[in-house]
């Protein structure tokens, strides 16, 4: 369980919204929606320890019954997704999406992983592709299967389908749901689209007015 | 922790930048001395030759460049200046100077090209041409390389102006692209470029590389009277020397003071422009002249290397006969043996000072890489030792190594090239550093890996080509310094740049073209594999910088 307790976040002493406290259970969904520029980005960079300089941030985050906020970033175990996929482009798909694997286990065993990871999106074939010459649908799907083999215990969504068309946006949403329901991850996810709110499951938390 | 790079990277800097200069004028402002020297024949003069060359070339080369960037951009040549002007900003201005002289004497390939058939002549003319007393000549070899190094300096500024939308803005009211330029991008612009430009001015008053082989020589340029000075055994000359390096420091304030007002003019003179009204649409002329001016430019320069080559390895070669008469190797032969002993010397200090600033750059920008301001605000001051004449800053360096003594050391002589390599290197290394997309950072930590694996997996490979091309540029700095050798060496360090510029003033220069090839050959070599390493390495990656 994903739990916001009392987060509150300021610009000097302006607060950008009233506090956040928000529990989200194993394979649920919690919306952020709200108007641009509210911090609904910003909640997420919090969890996850980029919080910029200007931003002052207060409040406790317990992933699993454990205080996140002090932790490292790279300890929290948070799987981030962004609205372009950023994967890393120096590296061809396989091996994008085998960064996110822990260290350890031979390299067959690695690759089988990998491949697999592929199948199950529906990229098989694609490992030395360069990431350049994906859709950005296929970029979105190669993104998640990177967050998931890094085994995270939540995921926190920052707007990932905004950039693709709509029937695009409706297979990689299903995609996202069904590999979170299927691994019991609470996912937070930021949007604007309705569309988004309703496919999560209709949980939303209104931030500033809208 | 947090602080350490950037401290290091100041300290580096400032630290002997300050000393220097404190030391200069403290051991420099002698009355008696600085009486003498003002007095010394021929000084007046040499001061003001400094000053109008330096000038002049300053001025030309900004308009040059500004012209060349605004023409390149709006007509979608931008990648083939780049291209073209790298290996001229790299060739080391000795070498350069030495070239030069060998393409524009009256015994020159020029001369030789159009003799007998258009001149006429069967013997070189007894004309002025190189060392001209109005120091025409070092203005021109001056212009050649700093409208090179502004060219990049004001590309550098470009990518903090949004160039198209304002050149569509300046089309949509008529605007020709040329005058779109000049009244919507150059004044943006030209504050960047403050600090490169000044840089040019305080190289083109003190240097001494350039005007030792292409400047006036009854007087010469006032630095070539101190370097004179500086080199003679006797203490009361010497004395003479250090007073006189305070006065060209003086000089040079005063230039940059007349520089500035001329800017303000200009700026004045621009925003009068800005509101005549008239759009000046017709651009093909100043294209074709533009264009020519650059082709000239960049002939001679490629000349210039070549008459080095022909010279250094050419037999008996009479005028009017445009090559050698076959190959002698005769001067590589006797210089072969003084060459091999400066190489390890020269290569040494050239990765040294490469691979420490290579660190020392990355690390500081890792450090300010989200804020701009702070960024800038480094550059401009690792930018302070070129914005000091090296003969005022590099005695009072000297002195503080004596001091603490390690003057003569190889030690000291890196310092010394490291603090000419790091504004070069940060000037390539920090923008690339910034451009990288910050939420990497974001997404390697999401996915467990820590921040400095991360930089080591995510941003160092996207940082490859940015890292090869600065080092790249940071080795043709390090080799093409002779001052800063010379000078933290205390005469003892040799590398090809003192051979060469020693050869140069001894007049001898079938050996000055020797060391001209060798130094030439260092960024050449050095350019070559950054390029060739960047065109190889992640070939198939398309969106990797």
């Amino acid at each position: 369980m994903l739990v916001f307790d009392n987060v509150t976040l300021s610009v000097g002493n302006r607060p950008l919204f009233p506090s956040l406290s928000a529990e989200v259970s194993a394979g649920d969904t919690l919306c952020l929606v709200g108007p641009s520029g509210v911090g609904k980005s910003s909640v997420l960079n919090y969890a996850c320890g980029f919080l910029p300089d200007d931003i002052e941030g207060a409040g406790e985050i317990t992933l699993e019954g454990q205080a996140i906020t002090q932790l490292p970033p790279n300890e929290r175990q948070l799987g981030r997704l962004f609205q372009d996929a950023l994967l890393f482009p120096h590296l061809s798909v396989a091996q994008n999406i085998a960064f996110g694997l822990a260290a350890g286990g031979s390299k067959r065993e690695r690759l089988a992983t990998v491949a697999d990871a592929l199948e199950r999106c529906g990229l098989a074939g694609f490992e030395d592709r360069d990431p350049a010459s994906l859709s950005g649908g296929q970029r979105a799907r190669v993104a998640l299967m990177q967050v998931l083999l890094a085994e995270p215990k939540a995921l926190l969504l920052d707007e990932p389908f905004s950039a693709l068309d709509r029937a695009t946006r409706q297979t990689v949403r299903k995609l996202v749901f069904r590999e979170a329901r299927t691994r019991q991850l609470p996912v937070v996810l930021v949007t604007h689209d309705p569309d988004d709110v309703q496919a999560a499951g209709g949980r939303s938390i209104q931030l500033g007015s809208g | 922790m947090k602080v350490w790079p950037v401290t290091v990277l100041l300290a580096c800097t400032l630290v002997p930048s300050a000393a220097g200069l404190a030391a200069a004028v403290f051991a420099g402002a002698n009355l008696d001395a600085l009486a003498a020297v003002l007095q010394a024949p021929g000084v007046p003069r040499a001061m003001l030759l400094s000053l109008w060359t330096g000038g002049i070339a300053t001025i030309l080369s900004l308009g040059l460049a500004h012209a060349l960037v605004a023409m390149a951009v709006t007509g979608g040549w931008r990648q083939r200046l780049t291209t073209l002007s790298l290996p001229l900003l790299a060739l080391p201005h000795l070498a350069l100077g030495i070239g030069l002289v060998l393409v524009l004497a009256p015994s020159g390939l020029l001369m030789r090209g159009i003799s007998p058939w258009l001149s006429g002549l069967d013997m070189p003319p007894d004309w002025h041409i190189v060392r001209d007393p109005a120091g025409l000549t070092l203005i021109f070899g001056l212009v050649i390389k700093e409208t090179c190094f502004l060219i990049m300096a004001l590309f550098a500024a470009l990518a903090q102006v949004p160039v198209a939308p304002r050149l569509q803005r300046a089309a949509s009211l008529g605007y020709g692209p040329l005058k779109g330029w000049l009244v919507t991008i150059a004044p943006s612009c030209q504050q960047q470029i403050g600090l490169p430009v000044a840089a040019v001015f305080v190289y083109g008053v003190g240097n001494v590389d350039l005007a030792l082989t292409l400047g006036p020589d009854l007087p010469p340029t006032f630095a070539v009277i101190l370097w004179r000075w500086l080199l003679d055994p006797s203490p009361l000359i010497q004395s003479q020397a250090h007073a006189g390096t305070v006065l060209l420091l003086v000089l040079t304030l005063f230039g940059l003071l007349g520089l500035w007002a001329a800017g303000r003019a200009c700026r004045a003179l621009v925003s009068a422009i800005s509101v005549g009204g008239r759009r000046q649409r017709r651009v093909r002329p100043a294209r074709i002249g533009l264009s020519g001016v650059a082709v000239i430019g960049w002939v001679v320069g490629g000349l210039a290397i070549v008459a080095i080559g022909l010279r250094s390895a050419g037999g008996l070669w009479r005028f009017p006969a445009v090559l050698p008469n076959g190959l002698s190797f005769t001067s590589w032969q006797s210089s072969f043996s003084t060459a091999l002993s400066t190489l390890p010397m020269t290569a040494g200090l050239a990765v040294m000072s490469t691979l420490v600033a290579l660190v020392l750059v990355l690390l500081g920008a890792e450090q300010v890489r989200t804020n701009p301001l702070r960024r800038q605000q480094l550059g401009q001051w690792l930018f302070v030792p070129l914005l000091l004449p090296q003969m005022t800053f590099l005695f009072g360096v000297q002195v503080l190594l004596v001091w603490i003594g390690i003057d003569g050391t190889a030690l000291a002589v890196t310092w010394m090239h490291l603090i000419f390599v790091l504004p070069y290197m940060w000037g390539v290394l920090a923008p690339a550093r910034a451009a990288v997309d910050p939420r990497y950072e974001q997404r390697v930590a999401s996915l467990g890996v820590n921040r400095w694996s991360g930089w080591w997996r995510v941003t160092r490979p996207l940082l490859t080509r940015a890292m090869l091309l600065s080092c790249a540029l940071g080795a043709s700095v390090s080799l093409s310094l002779y001052l800063p050798t010379l000078f933290a060496g205390a005469g003892r360090i040799a590398t090809a740049a003192t051979e060469a510029a020693a050869a140069a003033g001894a007049g001898t220069l079938r050996l000055a073209a020797v060391h001209g090839i060798l130094l030439s050959l260092g960024p050449l070599c050095a350019f070559s594999a950054a390029y060739g390493l960047g065109a190889v390495l992640y070939r198939h990656r398309k969106d990797v910088p």
